[in-house]
């Protein structure tokens, strides 16, 4: 479980996030959806401890995020929007290196079983540097769920991906337990995996709700956001 | 008409403004540098003009300092600029004639080259006139004004040729740069300018092709030794492969050997090949010992503080993988620090070649000078290396650590006087600067944690 409480975010003058609070629990799939700069990817980074914040408290599991970071982290699998990885080592050697670096037992066994289900087995031993964006996404993806850790933060899991990979990840997604938290602009999958959506705009969260709920309301989650986009600007 | 010729002196302008804003302090020592070193060019100028010396400088030998300059800038700039440019592929994609687009990176190079001679002489010519020297010669200026233009053609054809699978269209640029060396005077490469020039028209007509072959995506097979390791072995074992595979190691070792050989050859004859007849008796007697000392200050300054600065600024977009692992902040700083005992051990070639020169009986205060340089040089480069994390070999942070390193050498080759005079077993002294200096480098390592904590 996350929770994260009246969290302020800015870079310099521009508040990316605007005394927020979120609680991502263990039994629901939960979307953030907002339009560009709305701060979905800030918030991510700071759950994650990649990013410092001004004001608040993130807890994960319990532990805080800035003074419990090493126990947070470790409960943490985090797949970034864009996956910048040591291009010099082949996808093997930087997986085993995750592998040593998170201190996982049967590394190999993992690392082959994982693989093969996201289908970049048969590249592992080619440099990062010289794969597709999209071997590069399956990649981070692999390192983000081999410590197989209670709570998986995904910014746009399957952007880049062909269709047959897009739906493994999405249906080890549905199957996984514990908290995971999807950034995304695709209505589409939130619909298909999503069980409660946050909207933010502008570093505010502007609407939550179930996915369903928004659904039978309005259509779609993609009306449902025009709906709600029209509402907070009027 | 020229948006891309804009485009990039807008973008190189405004990356200049930026840095000076991020990093003040670099920049104001870099500006004060700057005009230092052309102070000393005038005095030196001054100096040269108003005594009877044997050394023989000529005004070629200045053009040719210049031009080989200028020359290898406009390659930097014209890599940076379109043969490494991601941008690039924008301009290249939309309907404008591609020919013309490169021929307007060219023409940004060429101005920036060009604003930067004039910038620069004019500061050196004020600064002449500061200390009484004539400087109307309106001529030469000209020349070698035309000479910064033959530059950046040919370093610009060159940049073109180097990067394209059909290496032999260099030939031309050889050819020409052959004879500019061989005849060795400034009007033998003005004349040669319409050459110079056809050759870069005709290079801009296949400069596409070396685009293209520099962004071609090759599959690289790898077959590394994958296990499961602890963490600092992880860290050590990642930036190692790193180093192999950039083929690093090697031109480390390459550079050591070269630098001992040279520097041990001049330290034999370093006073009758430049040092003034007349002034061989005042000062001779201290170059040899420079020369020691700058060969390892040079091999130090390439094999720790390059690699040292390194372990951190390369870490510009992987710090997301850094910052989110469960790994502490000291482990990562010692993992990371770990893999330069690898490249420590290639700059201990250094030694024996300069020993074949200086003698055997100074190979223990060289491997002692050799690991008290090493060791401030890491000590000085990591804190400075994570203090600016994500600027990415920033040169002009390699040129302060460059100066600092310089003046604690110095003070330590100027101790060594002291030490030798004063104290009869001057070993138990060295040996206790080293364990001293070893202490400094933990709490270096400990602060550089602690910076990178300050980071978050």
């Amino acid at each position: 479980m996350i929770v994260v409480e009246n969290v302020t975010k800015t870079y310099g003058k521009t508040i990316a996030l605007r005394n927020v609070s979120f609680k991502f629990d263990d039994e629901h799939v939960i979307a953030i959806m907002g339009e560009n700069g709305a701060g979905k990817t800030t918030l991510l980074k700071i759950c994650t401890g990649i990013l410092p914040f001004n004001r608040g408290t993130i807890l994960v599991d319990g532990f805080s995020i800035v003074k419990d970071s090493i126990k947070a982290r470790e409960k943490i699998g985090y797949l970034p929007e864009m996956p910048d990885m040591y291009e010099r080592l082949t996808g093997r050697e930087f997986l085993f290196y995750i592998a040593s670096l998170r201190k996982i037992d049967n590394a190999e066994q993992k690392i082959n079983e994982l693989t093969k289900m996201i289908g970049i087995y048969d590249f592992l031993d080619y440099e990062i540097g010289s794969y597709s964006k999209g071997m590069k996404q399956k990649i981070s993806m692999t390192s983000a769920i081999l410590h197989n850790p209670k709570n998986l933060l995904l910014d746009e899991p399957v952007y880049g991906l062909d269709p047959l990979t897009s739906r493994a990840i999405q249906n080890f997604i549905k199957k996984k337990k514990g908290t995971t938290v999807i950034a995304t602009h695709s209505t589409q999958l939130v619909e298909k995996i999503a069980d409660l959506v946050y909207i933010v705009m502008r570093g505010r969260v502007v609407n939550f709700n179930k996915v369903e709920t928004l659904v039978s309301k309005y259509g779609s989650i993609e009306e449902a956001y025009f709906h709600i986009k029209d509402e907070i600007n009027v | 008409m020229f948006e891309t010729t804009k485009i990039i002196i807008l973008e190189n302008s405004r990356n200049l403004f930026k840095k000076m804003k991020e990093t003040p302090v670099l920049y104001f020592m870099f500006i004060s540098m700057i005009f230092f070193s052309i102070l000393i060019f005038s005095f030196a100028t001054y100096f040269l003009i108003n005594i009877e010396t044997s050394l023989d400088v000529s005004l070629e030998d200045i053009f040719f300092a210049i031009f080989f300059v200028f020359m290898l800038k406009t390659v930097a700039d014209f890599h940076n600029n379109f043969v490494k440019s991601s941008p690039l592929s924008y301009t290249l994609s939309t309907q404008k004639n591609q020919k013309r687009t490169v021929f307007e990176i060219f023409l940004a190079v060429l101005s920036i080259q060009l604003i930067i001679w004039f910038m620069f002489s004019l500061m050196y010519l004020l600064s002449l006139s500061f200390f009484g020297v004539n400087v109307i010669f309106p001529l030469e200026y000209i020349i070698f004004t035309l000479g910064v233009v033959a530059a950046v053609l040919i370093g610009f054809s060159t940049c073109i040729n180097f990067f394209n699978s059909k290496k032999y269209r260099l030939l031309p640029t050889f050819i020409l740069l052959g004879f500019f060396f061989e005849i060795r005077h400034p009007l033998y490469i003005i004349f040669t300018m319409p050459l110079a020039f056809l050759h870069t028209v005709w290079s801009i007509n296949n400069s596409i092709s070396s685009y293209l072959y520099i962004n071609r995506k090759e599959r690289t097979k790898e077959k590394g030794q994958v296990k499961k390791r602890s963490i600092i072995k992880a860290i050590f074992f990642r930036e190692t492969v790193v180093l192999w595979r950039d083929k690093l190691l090697f031109s480390f070792i390459f550079t050591s050997v070269t630098t001992g050989l040279f520097s041990g050859y001049l330290f034999l004859y370093g006073d009758e090949l430049l040092i003034p007849k007349n002034f061989q008796a005042a000062i001779g007697g201290i170059l040899p010992s420079m020369f020691i000392f700058l060969s390892i200050y040079i091999v130090v300054m390439y094999t720790a503080v390059f690699p040292s600065l390194n372990l951190f600024l390369n870490e510009e977009k992987t710090m997301w993988l850094v910052r989110h692992l469960p790994v502490r902040n000291d482990i990562l700083v010692f993992g990371k620090t770990s893999a330069l005992s690898l490249c420590f051990l290639t700059a201990i070639p250094v030694v024996p070649y300069l020993i074949i020169f200086v003698g055997i009986e100074n190979i223990f205060f060289l491997l002692w000078f050799l690991c008290f340089s090493y060791i401030a040089g890491v000590i000085i480069s990591i804190p400075l290396g994570i203090k600016y994390v994500g600027k990415k070999s920033d040169i002009i942070l390699l040129y302060s650590v460059a100066m600092i390193l310089f003046v604690i050498l110095g003070a330590m080759a100027f101790l060594r006087g002291i030490i030798n005079s004063f104290f009869d077993y001057p070993i138990i002294i060295y040996v206790l600067i080293l364990l001293l200096e070893i202490v400094i480098f933990y709490v270096s390592l400990k602060l550089s944690s602690k910076i990178l904590d300050l980071h978050y």
